[in-house]
């Protein structure tokens, strides 16, 4: 613990942590001095000047060094001005006064000046009504302004900064709070103060403009209506609304939410709500250890869906060919009758039941049950690999990103963080800049590697082995003899690896670059070994199933072999596409090869997922049933469809990556005739002649916790428990975590306190032997024909969770695919041609696919880069891929520059 | 486009070479005022790539021009006149100089004379707070002050200045 220094605020005696901020001191006693520029997450700036106050310090006789005593009591000194208590850490002996009539005073005029321009349009502004200024002012400013009111002066009032977010010029007060929020925290200084004085103002020079995952939550900090987001500026008052908590589901991160809704009629985005209950907006809710009280923009503004227009309302069944709508009883006896076939009940081995990460635990629990009574399988539908690890090497309860730092290492595998995770980007990043060592280990450049201490780029394909390297030393060894120039031209797989690890350089410095990777490599294992607590993320950067899985396997053992398993900040932990897929391997579900599964079996009951969509070659069953919010692909080659509500409409809940189960609550009545997905499956159930719990989710998590050994006593209770709130945080920071918990006035009212639960970690299975023995690495069978086509993720994509959302949809751009300059160049493509050069994309055994080509170093020599959900079905790394120009169609202009 | 790159290069290689390629984001500043002798002002092309060249976001460099009074995001005139309003200097007298100061020579504060010769603006603090009203002049090759002074005085030096 830190040393604690004493202190007196306003006549309290108080204790705080060396270092604290008066600020956050006087909080932890309940004294509100007001701020507006202050945010216990940043740095404090002292722009506003709004949190002055009286401050005596003890007078410390030179001689002696003790204080110089007064009648008894240390004679204080105080300052001939205010000072900030924001700025201002407590000190000894520190005597503080907080309500004097000079700081009263002092307050009245900060607010007066603050306010000699300000528009004071409260009555039509977003802020109104969780305001701070508007607050602030209210509590300690004066009546009336003794500024001209002709003098106010007017600025812009709907600069779009960029599609997401819209400024307010006259409102803002300058706290810079939203600047340094994009420069520390999200670490994408995108925008930026321009001018001085009265004239100054917040721009954007990023193109597209505000161009940042991160965007939305400087709508929560302005602590007045300066930056409002496109989804919810002029949508609803503040008091209007009512909160709903909730968990994102759009990564594994499971940020905690909050939905506002109000009754309206019509409903937003032509919902078909009638005079019923809308989202309004979505904002963070606040979990110390998930995702403090940031989001990102895909969270924010993407929960659009659930309110699409496009959903499926009610339930179809084909009749002479078509998809026609049908009752439910219909629907499900039908259903029941087709997944059946001929076999008996029971003994549908030829069933196959898919659901996805998109689905919550008691539905994905509720499948497994369907198909385990059924006699049929049950399968995950995933991308990704290795999660059956996990029970053994997750990350273990208490572990909090928040509280790594010094003497701590973070090595991410395979993950562009920022695309895959944003809030984990951010949060590793904070761990990184606060002394944690993180090593990024990539088969490219990513964000992150700015953060890294070390570095390590290998050739797709080569992930598990460079992680093995870092686990096991005598191979390590081996690398940096085969490193040494002379041995370099063996053909040891060693010398490959450090070949994979140069980087992108000319040729005359890869010589010596080569010693330098290997010489990193070995630094960068001993750091691991050595460090006190280790995590490793895995994600899912040029990886398919079978490559996560090795990749998930040589970090268990890597972390078996450096026991950093079973203590709070160790442990792996799976950068999943979706929001429960973990909660998927724990229930018991496996992902499986779609391709071979689906061969086998004549009867699929698919949920919550599109596999044609993604990959339409894959074999047809005789008879299928689907489960969804959308016609899908796969909806339209189905026999009968359920219409199942969003996860907006029901409750349930997810289980994180990080083996975290939260709860989630209904914001909104559910669309027409949908059904939470485990009612469906339990009735379809029953007309299978199976017995499932399909009353509530409560019911289903019960069962859970009686069945499933890791979530062996939870109950919906506990999930909702948030008493220990105050014990998570960033406890090793000097400022005291407490400060930190509710969405208090520092938080702008923006942004929700959490009361509806904090989740539980799941505990740890005991290591299995066979992990704690470092296994080698397999070699990588990638044939080196034509180009590596490798699938990588973008935040952003055409996912069915995604293009419904109107505001994300401007920024998902065009398909892309990512060359090397010297392949385009050898496939006669013109880098840095604008717009860029279209490019036919052939790849063996797929339709052939059109893409803008982004030609730069950030793509390896011999790789194409494929983004997932894009228009080109790729799961895995594929050998023997081309491009190939082609005319851009819709431009004339490259139409004359067509290639001969 | 016209690049600075193309024009300056071994001016701009000389700039970066004078600080660590680590900070190389400190040569914004003497490449922003590299940038503004070209067209006497800086130009956003400019400013994207004066980013390039230093590493930095564009927002970044944008905030830094426009912090300074110096630099420009505009075309002007000539002659830059830059009248300090801020509140030492208004009360002296500042914000009734300037208006008569634009008055006698036709512009609005911020705009540029016919024939293209004089700008006059308002500005922060000049450091000169105890001898206003006062401006200092910008005249591309540099800077010149001017206190205490009056609009006969101001309007004396502009005729000075269109001749000189
Ligand atoms: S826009 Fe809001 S957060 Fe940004 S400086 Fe202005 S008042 Fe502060
Ligand atoms: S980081 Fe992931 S869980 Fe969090 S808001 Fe973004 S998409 Fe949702
Ligand atoms: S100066 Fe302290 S809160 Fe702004
Ligand atoms: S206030 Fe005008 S020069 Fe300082």
């Amino acid at each position: 613990m830190s040393k604690q220094v004493n202190l007196t605020i306003d006549n309290q005696a108080v204790t705080a942590a060396e270092g604290a901020l008066i600020v956050d001191a006087a909080k932890k006693v309940g004294i509100n001095i007001p701020v507006f520029c202050y945010h216990p997450k940043l740095e404090p700036a002292g722009m506003c000047r709004m949190c002055l106050v009286e401050i005596g310090r003890p007078v410390i006789d030179r001689a002696t060094g003790a204080p110089v005593m007064e009648g008894g009591k240390p004679k204080l000194q105080f300052g001939p001005k205010l000072e900030t208590s924001c700025t201002t850490p407590v000190s000894e002996g520190m005597v503080v006064i907080t309500n004097s009539e000079k700081v009263k005073a002092a307050r009245k005029d900060v607010v007066e000046f603050l306010l000699t321009s300000h528009p004071l349009d409260c009555p039509v502004c977003d802020k109104g009504g969780e305001c701070p200024l508007q607050n602030l002012t209210l509590a300690h400013g004066p009546a009336t302004s003794r500024f001209l009111f002709n003098e106010k002066n007017h600025n812009a009032k709907h600069v779009p900064l960029g599609d997401l977010i819209y400024l307010d010029r006259e409102r803002c007060i300058q706290c810079g709070r939203c600047v340094r929020f994009q420069e520390k925290i999200a670490g994408d200084p995108v925008i930026g103060f321009y001018n001085r004085g009265r004239q100054m103002e917040i721009v954007t020079f990023s193109e597209p403009g505000f161009d940042s995952y991160f965007s939305g939550n400087t709508t929560d900090i302005c602590p007045v209506g300066a930056l409002t987001s496109a989804d919810f500026r002029f949508g609803a008052r503040p008091w209007e609304m009512k909160a709903t908590a909730s968990i994102c589901t759009h990564c594994a991160v499971g940020c905690n939410l909050a939905f506002n809704v109000r009754r309206e009629v019509g409903g937003k985005n032509g919902s078909p709500s009638k005079g019923g209950i809308v989202i309004k907006r979505a904002l963070p809710r606040q979990n110390e250890a998930v995702n403090e009280l940031w989001i990102c923009d895909k969270g924010r503004f993407a929960y659009q869906y659930s309110e699409s227009p496009t959903r499926l309302a009610t339930p179809l069944v084909r009749k002479d060919g078509e998809l026609t709508p049908a009752s439910w009883d219909v629907a499900l006896e039908y259903a029941a009758e087709g997944l059946l076939g001929e076999s008996k009940p029971g003994q549908a081995k030829d069933l196959l039941v898919i659901g996805s990460g998109r689905l919550a635990n008691e539905d994905l629990f509720t499948l497994r049950k369907l198909a385990e009574g059924a006699g049929g399988q049950a399968a995950l539908y995933s991308q990704s690999g290795g999660g059956d690890l996990l029970a053994q090497v997750g990350a273990a309860p208490g572990t909090n990103l928040a509280s790594l730092g010094k003497g701590s290492v973070i090595l991410v595998v395979a993950s562009d963080l920022h695309e895959e995770a944003p809030i984990w980007f951010l949060r590793v990043k904070q761990a990184a800049e606060r002394g944690a060592t993180l090593i990024v280990a990539a088969g490219r450049p990513t964000r992150l590697d700015r953060y890294a201490k070390y570095v390590i780029r290998y050739a797709y394909g080569e992930e598990a082995q460079i992680v093995a390297a870092l686990g096991d030393s005598p191979r390590r060894a081996e690398l940096v003899e085969a490193a040494k120039p002379a041995a370099a031209a063996k053909p040891a797989a060693a010398a490959k690896l450090v070949e994979a690890a140069k980087p992108a350089a000319a040729a005359k410095t890869v010589e010596a670059a080569k010693p330098a990777a290997a010489a990193r490599l070995v630094e960068a294992a001993e750091a691991f070994g050595k460090a006190e607590n280790a995590l490793v993320f895995f994600g899912s950067d040029g990886l398919g199933q079978s490559g996560a899985q090795s990749v998930a396997q040589a970090c268990a053992q890597l972390l078996a072999a450096t026991r950093h398993v079973g203590r709070p900040n160790n442990g792996l932990i799976p950068v999943w596409g979706r929001a429960n897929e973990q909660g998927g391997w724990e229930l018991g579900l496996k992902a499986a090869n779609l391709q071979t599964a689906l061969q086998a079996s004549t009867t699929a009951y698919i949920v919550a997922a599109d596999p044609y969509g993604d990959d339409p070659s894959l074999p047809a069953p005789s008879f299928l049933v689907v489960q969804e919010l959308f016609l899908t692909e796969t909806a339209r080659r189905a026999d009968v469809v359920f219409p199942a509500q969003a996860f907006t409409e029901r409750d349930g809940s997810f289980t994180s990556g990080e083996r975290r189960v939260q709860r989630y609550y209904p914001a909104t009545p559910a669309l027409a005739d949908c059904r939470p997905d485990y009612a469906i499956s339990a009735e379809l159930g029953q007309h299978l002649g199976l017995k499932l719990e399909g009353r509530s989710a409560a019911a289903i998590f019960a069962q859970i916790a009686t069945e499933i050994p890791a979530y062996k006593g939870l109950t919906y209770r506990r999930l909702a428990e948030t008493t220990n709130a105050t014990a998570i945080g960033a406890a090793k920071d000097p400022r005291d975590a407490e400060e930190r918990r509710c969405a208090d006035l520092y938080y702008s009212g923006a942004g929700y306190e959490n009361t509806q639960g904090l989740g539980v970690q799941l505990p740890l299975q005991t290591l299995s032997p066979a992990l704690s023995k470092p296994a080698a690495a397999p070699a990588a069978q990638l044939s080196k024909t034509g180009l590596l086509a490798v699938p990588v993720t973008q935040l952003y994509d055409l996912g069915q969770t995604v293009l419904p959302s109107a505001l994300l949809r401007q920024r998902i751009g065009e398909a892309w695919v990512g060359v090397n300059p010297a392949d385009a160049a050898e496939a006669g493509i013109e880098a840095g041609a604008a717009p860029a050069a279209i490019v036919q994309v052939v790849l063996p055994g797929k339709p052939e696919w059109r893409a803008a080509a982004r030609i730069d170093e950030r793509t390896p020599r011999g790789v194409l880069l494929i983004p997932r959900s894009m228009g080109l079905p790729l799961n895995a790394p594929l050998p023997g891929a081309s491009i190939r120009p082609v005319v851009r169609r819709d431009s004339q202009e490259a139409a004359s520059q067509q290639p001969a | 486009m016209m690049m600075l790159k193309d024009t300056y290069s071994a001016e701009i290689e000389a700039t970066l070479a004078k600080y660590p390629p680590e900070n190389k984001r400190a040569a914004v500043m003497p490449l922003l005022h590299l940038a503004q002798r070209e067209n006497g002002y800086v130009t956003k092309s400019a400013l994207y790539e004066i980013a390039d060249l230093c590493g930095v976001a564009v927002t970044e460099v944008a905030s830094i021009m426009g912090f300074y009074t110096l630099y420009h995001d505009q075309p002007g005139g000539k002659y830059r006149l830059q009248v300090c309003t801020d509140l030492p200097c208004a009360l002296r007298g500042a914000n009734e100089f300037l208006e008569q100061l634009c008055a006698n020579v036709g512009v609005k504060v911020g705009e540029t004379t016919a024939d293209g010769m004089i700008t006059i603006e308002a500005v922060t603090c000049l450091a000169g707070c105890n001898k206003a009203p006062m401006f200092q002049v910008q005249t591309g090759e540099g800077l010149e002050y001017y206190e205490n002074q009056t609009v006969e005085s101001a309007v004396a030096l502009i005729n000075d200045l269109v001749k000189r």
